[in-house]
């Protein structure tokens, strides 16, 4: 079965690095995945998004229409990419940024006060990661094979640096939310 | 090997170099540039060539003027840009000089803009250059095959003294797929016989497409078609599934192949016969195969991201075999896999009455 | 008493597409003034060029056809033959104007045509994410210079005004900058000359303006400012580099 995931926000919350991560941690599963991260004059308005395709048989295909799961990490996202969604498919919101509101009744609602834990860590970068977690928590996919990705992608970064992300990481998929 | 999560454009960066690509030309157009900007970095770290051109005009003439001296080189750029190069490719295919261009397709015509699109299927494979001549057209539809195809890109330039250009869309281009970036895989090829170092021991060579006398230039042309009929024969390169049984065949090009195999896949849950053909070479065009094909097959639907661009040599190749229908769009939303499902349905002169 | 109005060659309500800090917005309105003080919107022709000045014909209310990257002047030489009682400009950066396009801004100006160029000079192309360009100065960086730009390597960056200044066909070449409110003053007097010179049959008018690009140069507005003023100055000194209304 096909999945797609829509990570989006504003450029500096670590858009594509997330989508970058949680594909790598697909390829560690060994299922078929793409990550296509917006480009261009897209970008240009400061908005980024990144949607990851995965597949635990077949090759993937190209240009998803729509999503399974959304991760909006600020208003303008949620409200962009929630029309996106499939029929009973899930968006997890960054409910520090994004107002709690359910516009549609046939999806599924995660809010969460992703920045606050990021900030509560003591690095407000860190939301994408605390992002990461919490779609650990509610998609049931492996902590360990994503900190095995943050390593990856990471490769050449302190020791520092891996833990602070393993940290957050951890505390998303143990964060409390509000569906 | 271990598998690596690789964007498309870097892929393509990173074959040529494995592949001892040893000057880089460009002038940077969305989107492709990733492929100039990783070189940037690496040629000169490699004691390799790297100019940032001050257009694709002046990009296309380096890279002839390195190959010319018999060492491995290339250019890439995208669409409206690469229009800026066919008078050099031209020349290139007269010269017989192995230019390997990376061409990776926005939406046109014009300016048009920076979202996939596959509208220069025509361009680069019937060229826009003048004179009769051919170039060889390769054409991924994974990341993996962008590193593959990078490799007989240079591979084919060398061994057929011959214009390559690899075929890639903005899809390929930006997304990211895990591949595994192995070693070139083909021998070197020895170009000592013509390549320019220097008339030491030896007459001057001259490497040129001025020719005065109309037998000579006659002469010069049969003499390349003879080398093209050799390409067609051997190089033909496709790649098809679930054929044997098919009463339906979807074709496809670049990353649109990913979409008509899915799509195949639902439709044969549907109960539908349904194989799938995706030509790997774009020139030559797999073009006996699809004639043998559509003595069983007698529905084609081409599933191409322009106005039929490719339909029409698929139209050619079953010389009126099978009915050969056109779907999709100039660019926009990609076909998506629902949409080939539904086209198929909806195909004229076949009978759904079991499903 | 003068008050501040938008002036009726831009057009109203336009959305701002260029980033916050550029200096394309400063440089369009005081074309736009310029057009209002000559009276020229309903004569006026422009061939657009390719980057983010290509956006001009959003904001301008003027004829328009969009040339390929780097073709602007021969496109606009074609304006001008077709149409001489025209008043024809283009609005390039200096990717399109002095790499691409550098035989046909060089013959335009050498052959005097009657036509007035505005050129955006940021140092890199900055419609593709910042590469190297011509005028990127040594040691800079860039996407495609990642350890800045080397003499060995990369060579010099070109200096556009005083290479157009030496066309016999040029009237008029300027630099001028948009970083305080006296650059903008003096900025607008050039480019006021080199509608002149085309008004009154002279020749080829150019102004070179420095301009910020925050986005591609990694700086907030402020920065980017105090660096034209402070380092690109010195590369590309500012003034009038051939007037031939002098003395007229
Ligand atoms: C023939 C061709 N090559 C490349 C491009 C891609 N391209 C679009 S804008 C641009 C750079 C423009 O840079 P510059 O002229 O300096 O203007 P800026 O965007 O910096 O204002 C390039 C290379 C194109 N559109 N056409």
């Amino acid at each position: 079965m096909e999945k797609n995931i829509i990570i989006a926000g504003f450029g500096g919350q670590g858009i594509l690095l997330t989508g970058t991560i949680l594909a790598n941690a697909f390829m560690l599963e060994n299922k078929n995945v793409i990550c296509c991260p917006c480009y261009g004059a897209e970008m240009r308005g400061g908005e980024v998004n990144c949607e990851v395709v995965v597949d635990d048989e077949s090759e993937v295909c190209a240009n998803k229409s729509e999503a399974d799961i959304v991760i909006a990490l600020n208003q303008l996202s949620f409200e962009k990419f929630i029309t996106k969604l499939k029929k009973g498919g899930t968006i997890i919101a960054n409910s520090s940024l994004v107002k709690m509101c359910k516009p549609r009744s046939d999806i599924n609602y995660v809010f969460a006060m992703i920045s606050e834990k990021a900030k509560e860590l003591g690095d407000i970068k860190t939301t994408n990661m605390v992002s990461l977690g919490l779609l650990a928590q509610i998609e049931k996919l492996s902590l360990d094979t994503l900190q095995n990705a943050v390593k990856k992608v990471f490769a050449s970064k302190s020791q520092k640096l891996l833990n602070l992300n393993f940290e957050a990481l951890k505390i998303g998929s143990n964060c409390a939310y509000q569906s | 090997m271990e598998k690596v999560l690789l964007k498309g454009n870097y892929a393509i960066a990173k074959a040529a170099i494995k592949a001892g690509c040893s000057c880089y030309f460009g002038y940077p157009i969305t989107p492709q540039t990733e492929i100039g900007e990783y070189l940037s970095e690496a040629m000169p770290a490699l004691g390799r060539g790297y100019v940032c051109a001050e257009s694709e005009v002046a990009a296309i003439n380096m890279v002839m003027g390195a190959v010319a001296t018999g060492v491995k080189a290339m250019t890439s750029s995208s669409s409206c840009a690469i229009g800026l190069m066919q008078e050099t490719m031209s020349y290139a295919a007269s010269d017989e000089l192995p230019v390997v261009l990376i061409s990776v397709m926005r939406a046109g015509p014009g300016l048009g803009y920076i979202y996939p699109a596959q509208g220069d299927y025509n361009q680069a494979v019937t060229g826009g250059g003048n004179g009769d001549y051919r170039t060889i057209v390769l054409s991924p539809s994974t990341v993996q095959d962008s590193i593959d195809l990078t490799y007989k890109a240079f591979y084919l330039a060398q061994k057929y003294r011959n214009p390559v250009i690899l075929l890639s869309d903005g899809f390929l281009g930006q997304m990211m797929e895990p591949a595994v970036l192995h070693d070139y895989p083909y021998d070197e090829i020895d170009n000592s016989s013509w390549a320019l170092t220097g008339a030491k021991d030896r007459g001057a060579r001259q490497i040129r497409s001025l020719e005065v006398n109309q037998e000579k230039q006659n002469a010069h042309v049969y003499k390349l078609f003879e080398k093209y009929a050799l390409i067609e024969k051997e190089e033909v390169s496709y790649e098809e599934e679930n054929t044997l049984d098919a009463d339906i065949l979807l074709v496809a090009f670049g990353s649109m192949t990913r979409n008509i195999k899915a799509a195949a896949r639902k439709l044969r849950e549907k109960g539908l016969k349904v194989g799938t053909f995706r030509p790997v070479t774009l020139w030559p065009f797999p073009s006996k195969r699809l004639l043998e094909l559509s003595e069983t097959i007698k529905n084609i639907l081409v599933v191409e991201m322009n106005m039929g661009q490719m339909t029409k040599d698929v139209k050619l190749a079953v010389n009126g075999n099978a009915k050969v229908y056109h779907f999709g769009r100039p660019t926009g939303k990609w076909v998506n896999v629902d949409e080939i499902v539904q086209a198929t349905l909806n195909l004229g002169g076949v009978s759904y009455a079991n499903i | 008493m003068q008050t501040f109005s938008i002036p009726k060659s831009l057009k109203e309500n336009m959305i701002y597409t260029f980033c916050p800090g550029c200096d394309h917005g400063v440089a369009i309105r005081l074309i736009a003034e310029l057009l209002d003080e000559f009276g020229l919107k309903e004569n006026a022709l422009t061939a657009a060029s390719v980057g983010c000045s290509v956006f001009l014909y959003n904001f301008l209310d003027v004829d328009c056809v969009e040339a390929p990257h780097g073709r602007a002047l021969a496109c606009a030489t074609g304006i001008k033959r077709a149409q001489p009682d025209k008043f024809v400009f283009t609005y390039q950066g200096d990717g399109d104007f002095a790499s691409i396009g550098l035989a046909e801004s060089t013959h335009a100006a050498a052959r005097g045509e009657a036509i007035t160029t505005i050129c955006i000079n940021n140092t890199l192309y900055g419609m593709t994410g910042g590469q190297l360009g011509p005028t990127t100065v040594l040691n800079q960086i860039t996407t495609t210079s990642p350890h800045g730009r080397n003499r060995e390597y990369h060579g010099f960056p070109l200096k556009m005004t005083e290479h157009i200044a030496l066309c016999d066909g040029t009237a008029f070449a300027a630099r001028v900058s948009l970083d305080s409110p006296a650059a903008i003053i003096k900025a607008k007097k050039a480019i006021k000359k080199a509608f002149e010179v085309q008004l009154k049959g002279l020749g080829f008018g150019f102004v070179e303006i420095l301009s910020s690009c925050p986005t591609n140069w990694k700086m907030n507005p402020v920065e980017s400012h105090k660096h034209i003023r402070e380092e690109l100055t010195k590369v590309y000194p500012l003034g009038t580099f051939k007037d031939l209304t002098e003395g007229l």
